[in-house]
């Protein structure tokens, strides 16, 4: 029981202690891709709540991520401040989130699923064709990072360790939300919603509750993603995207609290490391999902605790057959 | 006092198939009423109009006075209509206890409150009481897909009392559990019956349970109550003999 709890722990401690210290040692092209996997990460959490813990599928939230960035960076280019930039767009996307929950109280599964899809395109065309407003296919650039109170986040080190306390903020409050009767709610729609219903559970009101807070933690992945890049073009954010993040809460673990941030890691950190596979990076990512999916479809995550519960259950019968 | 549960006159017809045909009862606090009758006799449809799930035709449901008739499940279980289902209806990926947790977080405090809040309600303690009057002790931690069939009757049944109901619709509590367990599951519903105050309304295919559990029986046959009365009279009822074995 002790070392059930003490190995997770001290894996935690380790990789907080090398994020910290990552500055120290990683070049600045390293930097950019760990700050990229936590903007992923915050992006793909709020996919998990809404697919993941609500059991709504969405195929948006590339989208969403996409709406978050482009207000971000339209407001700063206005004279708008960072953090208000920032909050409007979360709210912005609570908003268009709440509004996309409708369909899904009338279709599920997969007929959602290409509700979702159809909004993920439409958005991309918004992008692409509102020159006016989103300077279309030349793209947003010159975005600045944020200063606050005074303390600039410009260099890549310190809106490295900006988007890591993002990261850790966003984590805390959906460890939050999950344990409160919220969260309890939120998997009861998934795994019942007639039976929630008559418990007094306004599926309705969850539903649509679970796209917009799902959305909307989209969106301010997005405006922390605009000034991590500086530069933002419609290409980004098309259907591809949102299929990456999708796959990528799959592939961590949907419904697992830590499973997005696995997800994202092989999604971002791992073409890296395999650069040395050349053009087959795809192909072993391809083969590999399809494998995890066959065997263990609860994801890395899911695959994570199934071994721990399977060496626990050898170290009690080998400490039970010494007596 | 009003009644706590009054359904007056109510038709549900499915294209040109009528389902309920004019049904007209009401249930006083603390009864236990039965519902028995073929099958196709409407049970069904009648309790799916009274708990919000089907749109009744025509006709009116009122619960304590109030009129009910339409509204969603959700808000209905607000004034406190609860239910079990024919088929098990438990939250398989979540432990015993957040289902019995999940079954009334939903009547404690306001929505800011259950964010902000315990991560239980305040429920904990209450859930671990059902679980103990249950006989759930050994599983309360276990996810509730694992368990037996008889024991997610069980924790079906507890749900429905966990946010303190004043009117509990009970779908075939008896369908599928053994001897050992129904006596057990009697007793149960009648010392909740009697403790809770919580009216009770049964639909059973198991005779000898209906008789024995309810105070007052109502028979239906072909969308209609044929009779109406105590179970010894139910009984002996000739034309209930003939609704079940025919002419």
């Amino acid at each position: 029981m002790e070392r059930a709890r003490l190995v997770p722990l001290a894996i935690a401690a380790a990789v907080v202690l090398a994020l910290a210290l990552g500055p120290q040692f990683l070049r600045p092209s390293s930097l950019y891709l760990v700050s990229l996997w936590a903007v992923t990460a915050i992006a793909a959490m709020g996919l998990n709540l809404t697919l993941g813990y609500a059991g709504q599928i969405s195929m948006a939230q590339g989208a969403f991520v996409g709406i978050g960035a482009y207000a971000t960076a339209i407001l700063m280019q206005q004279g708008v401040p960072f953090p208000a930039a920032f909050v409007a767009a979360g709210a912005i996307c609570f908003g268009v989130g709440w509004l996309l929950g409708y369909p899904a109280l009338r279709v599920q599964h997969h007929y959602l699923a290409f509700v979702t899809l159809a909004f993920t395109t439409l958005v991309y065309l918004l992008l692409r064709n509102e020159q006016w407003l989103t300077n279309g296919v030349y793209g947003i650039s010159g975005i600045q990072r944020p200063v606050l109170f005074g303390v600039s986040f410009a260099k890549s080190a310190d809106y490295y360790y900006f988007c890591l306390g993002m990261l850790a903020i966003f984590l805390g409050a959906m460890w939050w939300m999950i344990r409160s009767p919220w969260g309890r709610a939120f998997m009861v729609l998934r795994e019942n919603p007639v039976r929630a219903m008559s418990l007094g559970v306004d599926t309705r009101r969850y539903t649509l509750l679970a796209f917009a807070i799902g959305s909307s933690i989209g969106g301010f992945a997005g405006g922390l993603f605009a000034p991590l890049v500086q530069f933002l073009e419609p290409g980004s954010f098309s259907l591809g995207y949102s299929l990456s993040l999708l796959l990528m809460v799959i592939v961590g673990g949907s419904g697992y609290l830590l499973g997005p941030l696995v997800g994202a890691m092989v999604a971002v950190l791992l073409p890296e490391f395999l650069r040395f596979t050349q053009g087959y990076y795809l192909l072993l990512y391809a083969a590999a999902v399809m494998i995890l999916m066959t065997f263990c479809p609860q994801g890395l995550i899911g695959m994570a605790e199934r071994i721990a519960a399977a060496l626990r259950r050898r170290r009690t019968t080998a400490t039970t057959g010494t007596h | 006092m009003a009644p706590v549960l009054e359904v007056k006159d109510i038709h549900k017809s499915f294209g040109g198939i009528v389902a309920v045909d004019g049904v007209s009862f009401s249930v006083d606090e603390g009864e236990i009423v039965g519902i028995i009758g073929p099958n196709g006799s409407g049970k069904s449809t009648l309790f799916n109009c009274v708990l919000g799930q089907l749109q009744p035709t025509s006709g009116e449901i009122r619960v304590d006075g109030k009129v009910t008739t339409g509204m969603r499940p959700c808000d209905l279980n607000a004034l406190g209509v609860s239910r079990t289902f024919q088929l098990l209806q438990v939250f398989p990926e979540l432990t015993v206890k957040d289902n019995l947790i999940a079954a009334g977080q939903e009547h404690r405090g306001s929505m800011l409150s259950r964010l902000f809040g315990p991560p239980d309600a305040g429920l904990g303690a209450a859930a671990d009481r059902m679980i103990e009057f249950f006989r759930l002790s050994h599983v309360a931690g276990e996810r509730a897909g694992r368990l037996s069939y008889g024991q997610q009757k069980l924790l079906d049944a507890a749900m429905a009392f966990m946010g303190g109901p004043r009117l509990v619709l009970l779908d075939e509590p008896a369908g599928g559990v053994n001897l050992t367990m129904l006596a057990d599951l009697r007793e149960r519903l009648r010392a909740i019956n009697r403790e809770m105050r919580a009216t009770f309304v049964v639909i059973e295919h198991n005779m000898d349970f209906v008789m024995s559990l309810c105070t007052r029986v109502l028979v239906l046959a072909e969308g209609r109550i044929i009779a109406e009365g105590d179970p010894a009279s139910i009984r002996n009822n000739p034309k209930v003999v003939e609704a079940y074995l025919g002419p």
